[in-house]
């Protein structure tokens, strides 16, 4: 599992009316292991994250411009069949959003939407994925219930689990553990780690802390520049830029 | 001392009560002028029969005719506007952006709309109906009142749609959802709520509205069996009876207002009562 080839951005530039905030970005994310996408507040890091599975098309009077090639097909070309594409990829909000339905059916919802499924079959799913995230136990008495009664930190991991039910390769988290208490924070971020054997992780973070605890990789981006890229060893003993050494240091408010 | 934050809040109170008790007093007094003007006329006879001859002079009958004509005509008007309503806002809302100038001119044009006197919609039917030679009828009449209370359903299902986070949009496109399926398996299960009192608000505008149906659905003593025939209605019942310069009649016009009023109440009533089991998994 996981992406099959590296995902490949050239030249992506996204502009909001007349307001540029990604620069022409050229970025390799390997394959394996979890990329954490590192910045500031504001520097167009969820902007990056939106255009990997294109709902940043559901924003208004957006302009992409440039090539991302997942599995090595270009996914910003007019042709590309969405569905498929965001079959590919779950995607973890900051806030945590459970659709209007039971927990059940939640889990199951972009499942169904691509298969036909049975019911013992959607049943098993459900499970499989549940404990994936650690939720089973915790909600296997109360599975149609409304997924709104949850905690935040469990409507994370439901969320998560929504996402897995798909079969992506591809795992999205837009500062996926901002909202959630320091507890629930810490599971999600267990279960970030577990999957990356499996999974291609790109991770949204402004938590320096939480960049050092998980990532493999780290794209630093500043002022919708990408300003370095590097392993995440060599990101954080060895900076080449002046703004990632400021960053690192402190020097810069986020 | 009493500080003056103190008294800004007893005095927002004080407002806040005068308001309340001026509301509960119409809703109130309402009701009762009209049981009170009509407790008179008012019977299982009369809820039960349709007039006899010479009703309207202080004969023998009932207002059945009236009571479920206006049920079948609201009912018929809120189906109909309902198919347009749906279809306006769900494309304004989900098949275009919400803020975009397209679905602010749809809100604009709706909210002209909503404005206009009902006598002119009934006018309006009224001269497509010459113009085609189409008799005052109960479809008629539901056609024109469809359009009456059009703007009120479409505006208050438009407010509800745009409620929705759009994080539940995103999470929904995220999942592969197209957007028809995001429309019938998510937004319409978060937005039931809002969608059930439109169709209530409606439906409660359109059985009470009296001008758009004078000229278009006309009046008849005979029970709704055709949608092709003129049909009765409580407002226009009313308006007969309480025109009639007999008190016996009168009495008889206040007694079909009380049951017009209830009627209403009970459909809200029952809209509270369903309400929570529908919005047992709205996201909050
Ligand atoms: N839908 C939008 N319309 C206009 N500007 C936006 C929109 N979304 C984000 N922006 C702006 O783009 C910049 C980058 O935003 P974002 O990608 O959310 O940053 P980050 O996730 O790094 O905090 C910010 O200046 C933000 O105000
Ligand atoms: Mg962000």
């Amino acid at each position: 599992m996981g992406a099959k080839q590296p995902i490949k951005i050239e030249n992506l530039s996204v502009s909001y009316g007349n307001q540029k905030v990604l620069k022409s970005i050229n970025l390799e994310i390997p394959e394996k292991g979890i990329t954490v996408i590192l910045g500031p507040s504001g520097c167009g890091k969820s902007t990056l994250l939106k255009c990997f599975n294109r709902i940043i098309e559901l924003e208004e009077n957006v302009e992409v411009e440039g090539k991302l090639f997942v599995d090595g097909e270009d996914v910003l070309h007019p042709k590309t069949d969405l569905i498929v594409l965001r079959k590919k990829m779950g995607l973890l909000l900051q806030k945590p959003q459970v659709l209007p339905m039971s927990i059940y059916d939640n889990v199951a919802f972009g499942a169904k939407i691509h298969k036909n499924m049975k019911k013992k079959e959607a049943d098993e799913l459900v499970e499989k994925e549940l404990r994936k995230v650690n939720l089973w136990d915790e909600v296997k008495e109360r599975l149609k219930s409304p997924a709104d009664k949850l905690s935040i930190g469990q409507q994370q991991r439901l969320c998560l689990a929504r996402g897995l039910a798909v079969e992506p390769e591809i795992i999205l988290g837009d500062e996926p553990t901002s909202a959630l208490d320091p507890l629930s924070a810490e599971v999600i971020e267990k279960q970030f780690l577990n999957l990356k054997e499996n999974y291609t992780i790109i991770l949204v973070t402004h938590m320096l802390r939480q960049a050092k605890r998980l990532a493999d990789f780290v794209a630093f981006i500043y002022l919708g520049e990408l300003v370095e890229f590097n392993s995440a060893a060599e990101f954080f003993s060895n900076p080449k830029d002046e703004r990632t050494k400021r960053y690192l240091s402190g020097l810069i408010a986020g | 001392m009493i500080s003056a934050k103190k008294i800004e809040e007893k005095i927002f109170k004080i407002l806040m009560y005068i308001s309340f008790s001026l509301l509960s007093i119409a809703l109130v007094s309402i009701i009762a002028v009209v049981f009170v003007k009509g407790l008179g006329a008012l019977s299982f006879k009369m809820l039960f029969s349709v007039p006899q001859g010479g009703y309207y002079l202080g004969g023998e009958g009932g207002i059945l005719n009236a009571i479920l004509g206006s049920i079948a005509i609201g009912s018929i008007a809120t189906l109909l506007s309902f198919l347009y309503a749906f279809c306006i806002v769900f494309y304004i809302n989900v098949y275009r952006f919400s803020k975009s100038q397209f679905s602010r001119s749809v809100r604009f044009f709706l909210d002209i709309l909503w404005g206009i006197p009902s006598i002119v919609y009934g006018a309006f039917g009224f001269g497509i109906m010459l113009i085609f030679k189409i008799p005052a009828s109960l479809l008629a009449g539901a056609l024109t009142l469809s359009f009456v209370i059009l703007p009120i359903m479409a505006r208050t299902m438009d407010e509800t749609l745009r409620m929705i986070p759009f994080e539940m949009k995103q999470a929904a496109y995220s999942l592969g959802a197209t957007r028809f399926e995001i429309s019938y398996k998510v937004i319409i299960k978060q937005a039931f709520p809002g969608l059930l009192t439109a169709i209530l608000l409606a439906f409660g505008r359109g059985i009470g509205d009296a001008a758009s149906i004078l000229m278009t659905a006309s009046y008849t003593d005979s029970l709704p069996t055709s949608l092709l025939r003129p049909v009765a209605t409580l407002p226009l019942c009313v308006f007969f009876q309480l025109s009639t310069p007999f008190k016996e009649v009168q009495e008889r016009g206040y007694a079909a207002a009380f049951v017009l009023t209830i009627l209403m109440l009970l459909v809200s009533l029952l809209a509270r009562l369903s309400f929570k089991s529908f919005s047992k998994y709205v996201v909050k």
